[in-house]
């Protein structure tokens, strides 16, 4: 069987074109880093929306 | 020469973009179920993301993207308050250059392809930044004093602090897409998208809740001195409403039936069934070319050329461009005083270019009673200009999405010959050669293109003419009940690989 060609790896997304099989990096992230840094950030914004009281 | 210039700014670029981050791939295939699990995990970090109130914002802040929430999803006023439109509007840029050939990218090869995708990136992060930066400046994101105050550090250094709480909600989003395009189900750009709608739309039948909460209920509430309907958002509290105070008979007289419609929300609930109906069958509207295997005898096969080939995903590029014009109108507007493009009232552009380039949202912009009392003093031939500038805008940008999508992404005649004869098919009555195969096909798919582009253009005017319950545009819907007509037709075919996996291969995935 053939190898696949190069150039099936686009992801149709709503539109838009994209090539995360092609795509190489150096810097690979772990899915499991970005959930902890989006919970990180949720958690201190929440923290200091509900300590910092709006004084004037 | 200017190929070689060209071939050594990729040479060039090419170090610097592999240096940006990007979300592991698989090493295997994933299992369907946990592919499921990503996904939903990531719709759950995006609702509790989409509740997280920014920081340090004052009260008095705007939402300028308030009409496009739609397309851009994110959710005003939170932490992912720019939503997916930094990472559509960075493709839109980079499809555009491409597409017009401004920037030389072969994009079926590899190489270019991963420069393509680091380019769209770096075009995030840039886009983040554009987007953000006029908000603040242009007094959209306003910084609480009194909370500075209290923290007992300028407002400057809070404005610092917002645009920083903004900017990494930003690039979360563009990761977290990242994770449901590699890890997930479909893509985080259409799951967003979807979610926003799908929360509008149960919003629109159940919400008891006026849009003013701290007002009182009525047609026409002062709201800062603007007189506005203040109406329960749900359907079902609005009807509770409106007949408890007036009584059925009131609304079915003659007078007022019409005001019971359109303020009642039948229209809009008639529109949203209609829209979703029109989008199952357009959606499965094809041409079927036969196939069958040359050398298994019995192996029988379809090629399904859609009606809307490119489908109707490209509208969200079309209404993003004409959203992008109008921040720019507004900044304009509001912050040197410009005129010439248009005025605004309450973040709408209600005269000048902007106002008929701004995208039809319900009936308020077209039934002359009620754009009257929106727009003060409009004529009808201003209404007919408004309906027939945002017909063209769609459908000849459809049309133009819709060639560039399909030819660049290799559903144009030729790539789709190749792979049918790699596939070894062939179409019964024909000889088994790649030109005769582009031949049989090049015979529909470019005219099914057009065709098919401008009939999603006319669509979505269809759409946009009316509103759809919880103030959803009727483009949202459309885009909405298509990208989930898609996911349904991917969790099949997912489904499909798991139980065969040799399914996979033909299919040309690992």
């Amino acid at each position: 069987m053939a190898k696949r060609e190069s150039g099936s790896g686009l992801m149709s997304s709503a539109g838009l074109m994209r090539y995360f099989e092609a795509e190489d990096s150096a810097i690979k992230i772990d899915p499991k880093t970005v959930v902890i840094a989006a919970v990180a950030l949720g958690a201190i914004v929440i923290f200091l929306n509900f300590t910092v009281a709006h004084t004037l | 020469m200017a190929e070689s210039e060209r071939k050594g700014l990729k040479d060039w670029l090419h170090p610097f973009l592999t240096r940006l981050p990007a979300v592991k791939r698989p090493e295997k295939h994933v299992h369907f179920r946990k592919k499921l699990m990503w996904t939903a995990g990531i719709l759950v970090l995006y609702f509790i993301l989409s509740n997280i109130a920014v920081f340090g914002l004052s009260e008095g802040s705007q939402d300028v993207l308030a009409a496009y929430r739609a397309i851009f999803a994110g959710a005003t006023g939170s932490i992912i308050l720019l939503g997916i439109g930094p990472i559509v509007t960075a493709s839109i840029v980079l499809q555009l250059l491409v597409g017009a050939e401004i920037l030389k990218l072969d994009v079926t090869e590899t190489r270019d392809q991963a420069i393509f995708q680091g380019l769209q990136k770096l075009m995030v992060f840039v886009m983040i930044i554009v987007e953000t930066l006029p908000q603040i400046f242009g007094g959209y994101l306003q910084t609480d004093p009194g909370i500075a105050q209290s923290l007992g550090i300028g407002t400057d250094l809070l404005t610092l602090f917002i645009f920083i709480q903004v900017a990494i909600g930003g690039v979360l989003i563009l990761y977290m897409d990242e994770i449901v395009s590699k890890w997930g189900i479909g893509s985080g750009v259409s799951l967003f998208i979807v979610a926003g709608i799908a929360q509008a739309l149960v919003g629109g039948i159940i919400n008891w809740m006026p849009p003013y909460p701290t007002h009182e209920l009525g047609f026409s509430v002062l709201i800062n001195e603007i007189p506005r309907e203040n109406l329960p958002i749900g359907i079902i509290f609005k009807w509770e409403w409106l007949v408890s105070n007036f009584g059925l008979g009131h609304w079915l007289s003659p007078d007022n039936i019409f005001t019971f419609l359109y303020s009642g929300h039948v229209l809009a609930l008639l529109a949203t069934i209609a829209i979703f109906l029109m989008v199952v069958y357009v959606e499965s509207t094809r041409i079927e070319i036969p196939l069958a295997h040359s050398s298994v005898r019995g192996a029988r096969g379809k090629f399904p050329v859609k009606l809307i080939y490119a489908s109707v995903l490209p509208m969200i590029l079309v209404r993003a461009l004409q959203a992008n014009f109008q921040m720019v109108g507004m900044f304009l507007y509001n912050n040197f005083g410009i005129t010439w493009l248009g005025t605004y009232s309450n973040g709408v552009p209600v005269d000048g270019l902007m106002f008929y380039i701004n995208p039809i949202n319900g009936m308020g912009d077209w039934v002359p009673s009620l754009a009257a009392q929106v727009y003060p003093g409009i004529q009808l031939w201003q209404i007919g200009l408004h309906v027939l500038t945002d017909a063209f805008i769609l459908i000849a940008g459809g049309i133009l999405f819709a060639i560039f999508w399909v030819e660049t992404t290799g559903m144009g005649a030729s790539r789709v010959a190749r792979q049918i004869q790699k596939s070894g098919m062939q179409i019964p009555g024909f000889r088994r050669n790649e030109q005769v195969i582009e031949k049989v096909v090049s015979r529909y798919i470019p005219k099914v293109t057009v065709i098919g582009g401008a009939f999603v253009g006319l669509l979505t005017l269809i759409a946009s003419l009316f509103g759809v319950l919880g103030s959803v545009s009727g483009t949202g819907m459309l885009l909405c009940v298509s990208i989930i007509y898609q996911l349904y037709e991917k969790l099949a075919s997912e489904q499909l690989m798991e139980m065969h996996p040799l399914i996979r291969r033909f299919l040309g995935e690992e």
